[in-house]
């Protein structure tokens, strides 16, 4: 994660505040990471009514759950995108609302390599996850990626690596498998 | 389906990938309200794959959102001044399952959707939400509170009945101690409940409601026996 020690020890002291209902302290803490979390629900949803819906109902999740934090769900920062992500996602899959500008990513994704995970992001990945990601194979990485950055359900990552959904599964639970024993070394 | 330790790994890799979908998803997730050790697991891959979210560009959100969280969270200070201030120092939540936390991240149940009325007239905050479900657009059930006799409602919007043998039983969750039931509610039409007053003030301290899945006619012990099927929060309004 790009938050620093320091950050995150300031995330803590925030989120210690908003658990005791300190509103200024929540104020506080939207101005410093509402960027970022929007950046994640706009990534996922490619749909800017959506993200901003997202990003609401991660706030009010925050606000209402801050004290229920613990170190176990990761840092701070981390465990706030979390409910970004999972907000997003679930909205996207309530409404089914998929993003229309989705086929232009697909078209780049069959070309491989580029597309929805660029190289930034992938390297960045590989290195954040310790390296692990080089341990999968192309497909795999990918299938990984494109569920977790774009939300993507199997149906369209088969569609998105041309693939059948039989094997885009396989590859999905093989890779997380083989990410799994190389985390836990 | 039998909770071996290599399928609680897999799943638990899928559910918080997002490929985990309808009835599997929601089958895991009371899977993790029952065992430490699954959301352990899942905690897991959230600590590791959280580590990618930092990642993403950021892109400053439009102001009208700030303006909107404020306007969920704190309705009373945009309407008219009303008694629903002392909301504001509800003290922190406490919540009697354990798993909460992990069901609302899930955020399969979650977040209820602010009903936008008049300022209450009454001397009394009302309370206002809905019973979601992720994969259903509706709102399974509209709850809201009338302003004479503590009166709640639920009017069924896309709830599907319960399996054979099963009814739905509604419950307070209260900031501490057991949770209160409500009854079994029924699927369809308007369902109305009277709260006593302890049932009141409980639910206006924790604002939260659940639906378990009991046997027909209710829980036969008077606390939850089945899976929880949906956490919903209140909103005052």
């Amino acid at each position: 994660m790009v938050a620093s020690n320091s950050e995150q020890d300031e995330l803590m002291g925030l989120l210690i505040a908003v658990s005791r209902e300190d509103r200024q302290a929540f104020q506080q803490l939207y101005k410093k990471i509402s960027g970022r979390m929007f950046g994640l629900c706009l990534k996922l949803a490619s749909q800017q009514e959506l993200a901003e819906e997202a990003l609401q109902d991660a706030f009010i999740q925050i606000w209402h759950r801050a004290a229920e934090y613990h170190s176990d769900r990761g840092a701070p920062l981390s465990w706030m995108m979390t409910i970004a992500r999972y907000r997003t996602l679930d909205l996207m899959r309530s409404r089914k609302a998929k993003q229309t500008s989705g086929d232009s990513y697909l078209e780049h994704v069959e070309d491989q390599r580029e597309g929805p995970l660029d190289v930034s992001l992938r390297s960045a990945g590989a290195a954040e996850l310790t390296g692990c990601f080089n341990e999968l194979s192309d497909v795999q990485r990918d299938s990984i990626l494109l569920s977790y950055y774009r939300g993507f359900t199997h149906d369209e990552v088969s569609e998105a690596l041309s693939s059948p959904i039989g094997t885009v599964k396989s590859w999905i639970r093989r890779g997380l498998m083989v990410l799994k024993r190389c985390l836990e070394r | 389906m039998k909770k071996t330790p290599e399928r609680i790994e897999r799943l638990a890799a899928e559910y918080v990938l997002g490929s985990l979908h309808g009835l599997a998803r929601k089958r895991f997730e009371s899977w993790m309200m029952e065992s430490a050790k699954v959301r352990e697991e899942v905690w897991f891959w959230e600590r590791k794959f959280g580590q990618l979210l930092g990642e993403v560009p950021e892109v400053t959100p439009p102001t009208s959102v700030w303006s909107s969280i404020e306007r969920r969270l704190w309705p009373a200070e945009s309407l008219v001044e009303s008694p629903a201030g002392k909301a504001q120092s509800r003290a922190s939540q406490r919540w009697f399952w354990p798993s909460w936390s992990i069901l609302a991240t899930a955020a399969a149940l979650v977040m209820a959707v602010v009903l936008m009325q008049p300022a209450p007239q009454s001397s009394q905050a009302q309370f206002s939400g809905a019973i979601v479900q992720a994969d259903t657009k509706d709102p399974l059930w509209l709850v809201s509170e009338t302003g004479q006799g503590n009166l709640l409602k639920l009017r069924s919007v896309a709830a599907s009945a319960a399996e054979t043998g099963k009814d739905y039983e509604l419950w307070i969750v209260p900031e501490n101690g057991q949770p209160l039931s409500l009854g079994v509610i029924p699927v369809g039409g308007l369902h109305q409940v009277t709260l006593t007053d302890t049932a009141r003030q409980a639910l206006s301290q924790s604002r939260t409601l659940a639906i378990s899945l009991e046997p027909v006619g209710g829980s036969p012990t008077g606390k939850p026996t089945g899976p929880i099927l949906h956490v919903a929060q209140l909103y005052e309004l």
